[in-house]
């Protein structure tokens, strides 16, 4: 896994410089070139851990991981020794930073809403995330509809411009919810769907008006394309234009879902319309059909403890990560809290207690998964060369009560520093917005 | 004398014993023989550490604790291996909500505010408390033993707080103490700010502190009232002032009388307040009726901390997990606990998570939230402390709970390392000497699912 040849790496990873200094472009001072994290215990999250490890960062990049790296002499040397290294902390299911505009819960389906129109990068939960070494989270849409908006993918550049902490290229996700949120937001006003055959149908509807829309602008396209004059162009809905790309497989969907049968039905009606389930969300009752579920490559992002909080809630275990993992499914942890995101690092400890994980398991489900659920996990979530520099040094094993976020890099670029006085943040200075609530799925604001 | 191999069979035999084994309802059972734990580190909570030790448990309570060698094992004991593993006292909860609600989002499993009235010191959780729960086995496989059940926080005075014990049993088994200490709370929750309608006394602050020093006068007049009745009655009829003499039937009203042990000082009351402000408020009026407080939450009152010190009252710290206001440092709550015990203040841990009313849900993670309060510079005995001694000193069961001592009930935990580090398993718990199931309906789902 590590390059011998620096030469190319210098090379390969120069190309790649320019984008990183325009994306961090009003960044206070920018980031020294290289920077070398010497005898730290690496828990690379794709191949095991490394005692007394190095990583070698260029231009935001990992240019080396291993027991030495050959980096150049004018490298910053951070020395690591006692310290833990791991990738940055990615949560695939926030609602931080968003003042609670978290459900447009006036309709059963709502695809075109974006939830960057929401998005406070001022907003105090992500430097409290940020602090709990968080480097990019996936801001999604409430589960108040069968089909809510359009996610926003950030990197938790705290203190930086709105733009800046967008995850550049990366791919559009959309949230599909289940259960009992939409039955009971619109049951309790006595509108469709207030029973799970309402919620299905709705999804199965809207498919098909997503279709019939698609069949338009493809009859359409073939009579431009035969230069026939009777053409009328269509009108351009924004709502069916979303669907449209959910059957078109341009969406990642991310389905907030808690019981068995509701992942079969999501599995029976994404295949019936033809459309991939990157993730499900929640997902408390997988350890019951993880075998069936596995084939399909549906993810789960998934809580570790809780349970009870409501009907659908109540068959939930603490081994569910860990049994559906052993019958091959891919288990991330998620917050789904501004509480909960900061400290996604215990959570991962915890499944070494419930279900016996190894601790490269565990890592691996707080970061390298869910980076796969977001899609970024050729970019970051791993230390691996030509990923991006997101970086947590701990003070101990991550996964123990005891660890701290000592420094957070992201793209090498240093974010929080707990031993600076304040609030420990190179890059922010002035004053936070306190948001609104605790960030859950189920801020329905109904 | 039993050997190690023949527990170990007969803890084996409980686990496969599982599917008939119902967690709640079975009537808890008497230590039979002696149990000998042998080999542990000894956490004792009171006195230290002991690297390898031995604690013997007769007829439900602590007989011995010392070291491996200096403890003399009766000859009849069942001797349980312990090497290897940590062992400590059973951990208490100083503030539930256990078995008062089941399902949180669905009502009618929940008993916990009783929202009529802002005043209800006459609600006795001990009249709610299901103490079939499904929650107290899940509660009990992370090594909870006690817990303070009070109810939610709607009112000003919620209620009476009962102590339970999470063995298996009835409700009269498992409450150990009831009416242990009155719930009060006081801040912007308790306004009812268009909740009740606006036009409805108290919709502030200020109305909220009226309302309660008017009951507390209307407590001690009703006192009077019955001491002067009293007095009267003990008379002899026909004295000369025709008025004396019983002259009608005792009224007795519930809810002033409700409030007579705790304005005496007997029991204490435990007062949940967040900001500063609202700390510095209630604590005038405690000290005008002389209440016996332990404040809990304190979460928003770093500024007060030294004043906090200065009253000499005990603090329960939680949830630590709530969230700082925006401009506060990341671990303006999280530090919380360590500040408190810096300045003399004893200190307890709840499990409660953000947001909540008290852990139920949650009561499990209670170890880790005082871990986390050690990670943020409280002293690791301080912690372990804040989750087990300190909490029943606060609640009148210092003598018997909280620390591995000689004559305390023997609520005893076997863990594989350090309990407050999520990573560690709970092995075994005891309970007045019994072996508790390890199981719980999540332990049954997971064995029915990995068939």
């Amino acid at each position: 896994m590590i390059p011998r040849n620096s030469t190319f790496q210098v090379a390969f990873l120069g190309l790649l410089a320019g984008a990183v200094f325009s994306s961090t472009a009003n960044a206070q001072s920018a980031p020294p070139t290289d920077i070398v994290f010497k005898n730290a215990t690496v828990m690379t999250a794709s191949h095991g851990a490394i005692e007394h490890g190095s990583v070698w960062v260029h231009a935001g990049k990992i240019a080396a991981v291993g027991t030495t790296v050959d980096a150049p002499a004018s490298a910053t040397v951070m020395d690591a020794s006692g310290k833990w290294l791991t990738p940055g902390i990615i949560d695939p299911h926030s609602h931080s930073a968003l003042d609670n505009d978290v459900n447009e819960a006036t309709s059963p389906v709502t695809p075109s809403m974006m939830m960057i129109d929401a998005f406070d990068n001022r907003d105090s939960a992500l430097y409290f995330a940020l602090a709990g070494g968080v480097t990019t989270e996936l801001l999604l849409h409430g589960s108040a509809n069968m089909i809510g908006g359009q996610a926003v993918v950030i990197k938790n550049k705290f203190g930086l411009s709105r733009d800046a902490m967008l995850f550049p290229n990366a791919p559009r996700s959309i949230k599909f919810a289940s259960g009992e949120n939409p039955k009971r937001v619109y049951g309790s006003r006595n509108q469709l769907p207030s029973t799970r055959m309402g919620n299905f149908e709705v999804m199965r509807q809207s498919f098909e008006d997503a279709k019939a829309y698609m069949a338009g602008w493809d009859a359409y396209n073939a009579k431009v394309e035969k230069k026939d004059a009777t053409a009328v162009v269509p009108k351009k809905d924004l709502k069916l234009e979303a669907l449209a790309d959910v059957l078109r497989g341009k969406l990642y969907v991310q389905i907030h879902c808690y019981r068995a049968d509701e992942f079969l039905t999501e599995e029976a009606i994404a295949k019936e319309y033809g459309y991939k389930i990157r993730a499900f969300h929640h997902a408390l009752e997988m350890y019951k059909v993880a075998g069936q579920i596995a084939p399909t490559g549906t993810a789960i992002a998934t809580f570790t403890d809780w349970w009870g909080f409501k009907d659908e809630a109540w068959d939930a275990i603490p081994w569910n990560a860990v049994m559906s993992m052993r019958k091959g499914v891919r288990v991330a942890l998620k917050s789904d809290s501004n509480d909960h995101i900061r400290r996604l690092n215990q959570e991962a400890g915890k499944m070494v207690h419930y279900g016996g994980a190894t601790e490269d398991e565990a890592i691996r489900m707080v970061t390298l998964n869910p980076a796969w659920i977001i899609g970024v996990d050729d970019r970051t979530g791993s230390i691996d060369v030509g990923k991006d520099a997101d970086l947590v040094i701990w003070n101990m094993d991550p996964l123990s009560t005891y660890a701290h976020a000592e420094k957070v890099y992201i793209d090498g670029d240093l974010f929080f520093d707990r031993s600076m006085l304040g609030f420990g943040t190179p890059h922010f200075s002035g004053a936070m917005h306190g948001g609104d609530g605790f960030g859950s799925d189920d801020e329905d604001g109904d | 004398m039993t050997t190690a191999r023949t527990a170990t069979l007969l803890l084996f035999s409980v686990l496969f014993a599982a599917p008939g084994v119902h967690s709640g309802a079975q009537p808890a059972a008497a230590q039979s023989a002696p149990i000998a734990i042998v080999g542990g580190k000894l956490l004792t909570v009171s006195h230290g550490t002991i690297e390898n030790g031995v604690l013997v448990m007769v007829d439900g309570k602590i007989a011995a604790v010392g070291e491996a060698g200096k403890v003399t094992v009766p000859s009849n004991a069942t001797v349980v291996d312990a090497h290897g593993l940590t062992v400590y006292p059973g951990l208490i909860d100083p503030d539930s909500t256990l078995g008062l609600t089941e399902v949180a989002a669905d009502e009618m499993s929940n008993d916990l505010s009783e929202p009529s009235d802002e005043i209800m010191p006459h609600m006795h959780v001990a009249d709610a408390f299901h103490a079939e729960t499904e929650l107290i086995p899940v509660a009990r496989l992370n090594g909870v033993t006690n817990a303070v059940v009070a109810p939610g926080t709607q009112d000003s005075v919620a209620g009476q707080d009962i102590f339970i014990q999470l063995t298996a049993g009835n409700r009269d088994q498992l409450i150990l103490g009831r009416d242990v200490a009155l719930a009060m709370n006081f801040g912007a929750e308790q306004r009812r700010r268009g909740g009740r309608g606006s036009s409805q006394f108290p919709s502030t602050r200020m109305g909220l502190i009226t309302q309660l020093r008017q009951n507390l006068l209307d407590a001690q007049h009703y006192e009077a009232g019955k001491e002067a009745a009293k007095k009267k009655a003990s008379e002899k009829v026909g004295d000369k002032d025709s008025g004396k003499g019983p002259d009608k039937p005792e009224e007795r009203d519930l809810k002033l009388e409700a409030l007579l042990p705790y304005l005496h000082g007997e029991r204490p009351v435990v007062v949940g307040v967040y900001e500063g402000y609202d700390v510095e408020t209630i604590m005038k009026v405690a000290a005008e009726f002389h209440l016996k407080v332990i404040l809990n939450h304190v979460t928003h009152s770093q500024e007060v901390l030294d004043e906090i010190a200065a009253w000499k009252v005990p603090v329960i710290v939680g949830p630590i997990y709530d969230l700082p206001r925006a401009n506060e440092r990341f671990d303006a709550v999280y530090t919380l606990p360590a500040e408190l015990a810096r300045r003399g203040v004893k200190v307890a841990i709840s499990s409660a998570e953000a947001g909540g009313p008290g852990g139920a849900h949650t009561v499990r993670n209670l170890p880790y939230a005082a871990g986390f309060a050690a990670a943020n510079g409280l002293p690791y005995d301080d912690a372990l402390k804040a989750i087990t001694l300190n909490v029943a000193e606060m609640f009148g069961f210092g003598d018997k709970l909280g620390s591995l001592d000689v004559g305390k009930m023997a609520n005893v935990v076997l863990a594989n390392g350090d309990p407050l580090d999520v990573r560690t398993d709970v092995k075994q718990v005891y309970i007045q000497g019994v072996a508790q199931p390890m199981i719980s309906r999540q332990t049954r789902l997971r064995e029915e699912y990995s068939k």
